[in-house]
């Protein structure tokens, strides 16, 4: 009896310290959450993230406020931040896209980039591509690297005979917004069958979580072909297509490329929203690389205690924060737009 | 089971006493409400996601059961569980089908052949697995196991057996065939370690006593232990399919979200479980996530009525020992 | 069997030759699939112990994730700090609920109440974590946001089925003697369960706990939907969304950054090893508590 005895003593003891030990922790954190004051907590567009993940340090060391970035895709950072989970969300897509929406949102226009078509043919870089061409690839029906609409757009280069893999985006994103808007644009075949949306119904291919899963799926699967923000085509060293504008240009998705076609439109619409994919047949636009679109920040008008904080961030994004962009292949906002941004962000109040 | 009931009436009466009576009420009436709390929470997890399917329920219908549409497109939304209730069937089947012969292999030579130093060690190696989480199987599904078949396994099927439209051709790494395989790992273990402690309540009196009749070890396992296990066994399986069918995580990393209705095993597809944990972050309109909320609870449903299928087979086999004893 | 019934041609001697054959085939058979099983989650085991156990080092279980910096030296100690709280909150809430559940079942209920009840927490194991996970979203999440309350909330309803099926299995191997012998000397039923019966359970609870911890530990589709935006750095607060392991392998495992894969591994690797110390652990417990009852039975 008396062994009995010890070791249900030592196993009481031993639950009883655990459950205080949970209770210090959760006192504690209780405890410490209110002492730390200043943090901006937002969630949204992977697309955008590179820069945003970019902007944490020296928001903290230059405001006092810690940024946190959750990129969990557009339609979450708009659900997160319509369900008020979080201070800000970012979308790629206009909230005009979403329903139900936040529409107790102001939306900013907070950077500017363009999306990558990327592939994985070893070391063949810089291929030639149209809008019509890539329609059909992921619709399914054009299925080798060697058919005769793809190597005609590359005389010269030895295209391999070899399957084509799509690799799109499986949850609710801007990315595959800006890349479906594109493709609508194009080809009316595209337009009909499939449409513009931040996820849609895919005739083919292979569907990957996130910028991240889409580069890394294309970076594993030789005769992979998919589409992510230009950073992490870049950053993984992928295949980066140049792609054909109206002028009849082959462009690539760098900084001229984008500025050019960020001036098809400066002045955001009474929601905020601005358009620039496809640029037009024109001198202005000779060199405007066609996959191009601003990413936005969507906040509550009425952001409660927390709001000073994310106007002083939102602030020091779209001015000082512009200046962290090219770097990653984000370009910095026109004038015009940064002047209406201005405006945006008095409308939010606590 | 039947232990429960040996609590006898004496220890049940209450004791007389104003002080005691109160104690064991309150005792009796906390106990009480926690017992009522956990009917409770299951109806309210019934209730809430059977309230939230209703607009998906209310625009589509039953026939939402089968259609073969996922369009979050705005102005041609419609959606169908269809693909991911036949995504869900082949994978589930598939593993059940390569798992259980295996499965049974394993716990046999565990229960009757195993020499002692290799039983103790390939015991701890299948229990432990039965543990592990899916998310670390998915983790190993995408970046070990998809490249091997995509690059090996399966261009060989196709060219060896490709005449059976199950095994067409191949370019996806994240496959129905990966799925098959990820989930067999899933629930080998399960299956294996359970039926291998089935296979040890077979009565030592009644396995000697059939080999003392002169029966080879396989005629006495055939005769002796898989009739007496024979239900628990089944039931073993029936818990595995609705783990295979329910798992999330692991299968949504490894089936490529590919849509619609097709033989081979080499293209891409989606469960229900994966398509809820891919799109859980936010869809493009109430309408999606009221048609995900469906998709949970087409979901809940079977994994309800497989429990209590498995309860069932138990509960018979249990009854009809009794009886032989 | 019939084919040998079918040939009577065969003199008893060749048919004692072909079933020891036959047997010896299905024994080579058993073996064959002990083989190919111990293989694959050899394999398994084994390809995750390699490839993370180069990155358990002290930066991994000491600093916190930094996004987009794969040059940074970094670990993933937010997430184990938050994976602690919300599996010591999820125990806090699911073991008294579970014991209380299974004292009422076990010592007070009738017996259709019983049956009902052990009937509902069955299929309660039953259901899939992911709808588990919706329903928290659904119940909390929409009105209050994401918090490791939540998170924890969801995994206390997956471990609330251990947590009974372990203490009801015990309290019923208590011997009757012990209620009696309380019962006996005057003290109120209540003091009887709570003072003589219980305490002889602490062990197989405890047992059946600690699996139900390492079960959750590793679950990620219910923290999906509930903890997953997670601010960066080592946070406590439980009202807040959290970090955790599972969530964090399934996130990495999605990425193109060969670092982030190596992080993933080693996560994985102090996965397995706490499931595997849990279950040591467990069973250790659950022998000792087994010999203690039998013991005070006597």
């Amino acid at each position: 009896m008396p062994r009995n005895g010890k070791l249900v003593r030592v196993s009481l003891v031993a639950a009883a310290a655990a459950g205080v030990a949970v209770v210090a922790v959760v006192i504690a954190g209780t405890a410490s959450a209110k002492t730390t004051a200043g943090s901006v907590n937002g969630a949204g567009s992977t697309f955008v993230a590179p820069l945003v993940a970019k902007w944490e340090a020296p928001v903290s060391s230059a405001l006092g406020i810690s940024l946190n970035y959750n990129p969990v895709g557009s339609g979450g950072g708009v659900s997160a931040i319509t369900n008020k989970q979080a201070d800000f969300g970012a979308s790629d897509a206009p909230l005009s896209q979403f329903d139900p929406t936040c529409s107790s949102c102001v939306q900013i226009p907070w950077a500017l980039a363009a999306t990558g078509v990327i592939y994985n043919l070893g070391s063949l870089q810089h291929l030639n591509m149209t809008g019509q061409v890539l329609a059909k690839i992921f619709q399914g029906k054009i299925t080798n690297w060697n058919s005769p609409a793809i190597t005609k757009l590359n005389k010269g280069k030895s295209i391999p005979s070899k399957q084509i893999t799509v690799v799109h985006r499986s949850d609710s994103s801007g990315t595959t917004y800006n890349f479906t808007d594109y493709l609508s644009h194009v080809s009316s075949g595209w337009k009909s069958s499939v449409g513009t949306g931040t996820s849609v119904s895919w005739p083919t291919g292979e569907g990957e979580a996130k910028s991240a899963g889409v580069a890394g799926g294309v970076r594993t699967t030789p005769g992979a072909i998919g589409y992510v923000d230009v950073y992490y085509a870049v950053h993984n060293h992928l295949g980066l297509f140049k792609m054909k504008n109206r002028s009849g240009n082959f462009v690539q998705p760098r900084a001229k490329g984008i500025l050019a076609a960020a001036s098809l439109d400066t002045h955001p619409a009474k929601d905020g929203s601005l358009s620039i994919v496809n640029p037009p047949k024109s001198k202005k636009f000779r060199n405007a690389y066609p996959i191009c679109t601003y990413t936005y920040v969507d906040v509550q008008r009425s952001s409660g205690g927390n709001a000073t904080n994310i106007k002083k961030v939102l602030s020091w994004a779209i001015t000082m924060g512009q200046s962290f962009g090219p770097a990653l292949i984000f370009e910095p906002l026109p004038k015009a737009v940064v002047a209406f941004d201005k405006k945006q962000i008095k409308k939010i109040h606590s | 089971m039947t232990s429960l009931d040996a609590t006898t009436d004496a220890a049940r009466r209450p004791f007389p006493g104003r002080r005691a009576r109160f104690g064991d009420l309150i005792l009796q009436g906390t106990a009480g409400i926690a017992a009522v709390g956990a009917l409770v929470l299951v109806g309210l997890i019934v209730w809430k996601i059977a309230s939230g399917a209703r607009p998906a329920l209310h625009a589509f219908g039953l026939p939402f059961v089968w259609h073969v549409v996922w369009n979050p497109v705005h102005g041609r939304e419609a959606y169908g569980a269809g693909s991911f209730l036949f995504g869900t069937a082949v994978t589930s089947i598939g593993a059940l089908l390569l798992a259980t012969p295996i499965a049974l292999g394993v716990a046999l030579f565990l229960s009757e052949l195993a020499p002692g130093w290799i039983r103790g060690p390939v015991t701890a190696l299948v229990e432990t697995l039965a543990a592990i989480p899916s998310v670390v199987i998915g983790l190993w599904g995408i970046l070990v196991l998809a490249p091997i078949l995509r690059d090996h396994v399966d261009p060989a099927l196709h060219s060896t057996i490709g005449f059976i439209p199950l095994f067409g051709p191949s370019s996806y790494g994240s496959n129905v065939f990966t799925g098959i395989v990820v989930l067999t790992i899933m629930i080998l273990p399960i299956i294996a370690s359970i039926s291998r402690e089935l296979f040890l309540t077979v009565p030592q009196e009644l396995k000697e006593g059939a080999l003392g009749l002169g029966v080879t070890r396989w005629e006495m396992v055939r005769g002796v232990v898989f009739p007496y296990a024979g239900g628990g066994v089944a039931a073993a399986m029936i818990l595995g399919f609705g783990r295979a069918v329910g798992e999330a995580i692991a299968v949504a990393l490894v089936l490529g979200d590919g849509l619609g209705i097709h033989l081979n095993l080499f293209d891409t597809g989606q469960t229900l479980g994966g398509k809820i944990a891919l799109n859980y972050q936010g869809s493009g309109s109430g309408l999606e996530t009221s048609s995900l909320i469906y998709l949970a609870l087409i979901l809940l449903v079977f994994s309800i009525l497989v429990n209590l299928l498995a309860q069932l087979i138990v509960r018979r086999a249990a009854r009809r020992k009794g009886l032989a004893a | 069997m019939s084919a040998v019934e079918l040939s009577p041609l065969h003199r008893p001697q060749d048919r004692l030759r072909r079933r020891r054959v036959f047997n010896r085939g299905m024994e080579a058979l058993a073996w064959l699939a002990a083989a190919i099983a111990v293989f694959f989650l050899g394999v398994v085991v084994w390809s995750v112990a390699q490839r993370g156990w180069s990155q358990l080092n002290l930066d991994f279980l000491t600093k916190s994730q930094v996004q987009f910096e794969p040059a940074v030296p970094q670990g993933l100690a937010n997430a184990f700090a938050g994976s602690l709280v919300l599996v010591g909150l999820a125990t806090a809430m699911a073991l008294p609920f579970g014991i209380l559940i299974a004292v009422y079942v076990n010592e007070f209920a009738p017996r259709p109440i019983r049956s009902a009840i052990g009937l509902t927490l069955d299929v309660l194991a039953g259901v899939p974590a992911i709808v588990i996970g919706f329903f928290v979203y659904g119940l909390i999440v929409v009105a209050h946001g994401q918090s490791a309350y939540a998170g924890a909330f969801a995994l206390a309803v997956i471990m609330l089925p251990f947590v009974y099926r372990a203490t009801v299995e015990v309290l019923a191997l208590v011997p009757n003697s012990l209620r009696e012998a309380g019962l006996g000397v005057g003290a109120p039923r209540w003091r009887t369960t709570l003072g003589i019966v219980l305490p002889q359970t602490i062990g197989g609870v405890l047992t059946g706990t600690t699996l139900a911890v390492a079960r959750v530990a590793g679950e990620t589709a219910p923290l999906l939907f509930t903890c997953s935006l997670a601010p960066n750095g080592i946070h406590w607060n439980p009202s807040g969304a959290i970090q955790s392991v599972p969530v964090a392998v399934f996130e990495l495992s999605d990425s193109a950054e060969p670092s982030d894969h190596a992080r993933a591994w080693a996560a994985a690797l102090v996965l397995i090893l706490f499931i595997l110390v849990a279950s040591l652990t467990a069973r250790w417990l659950a022998t000792r508590s087994k010999r203690k009852i039998m013991r005070a039975g006597r």
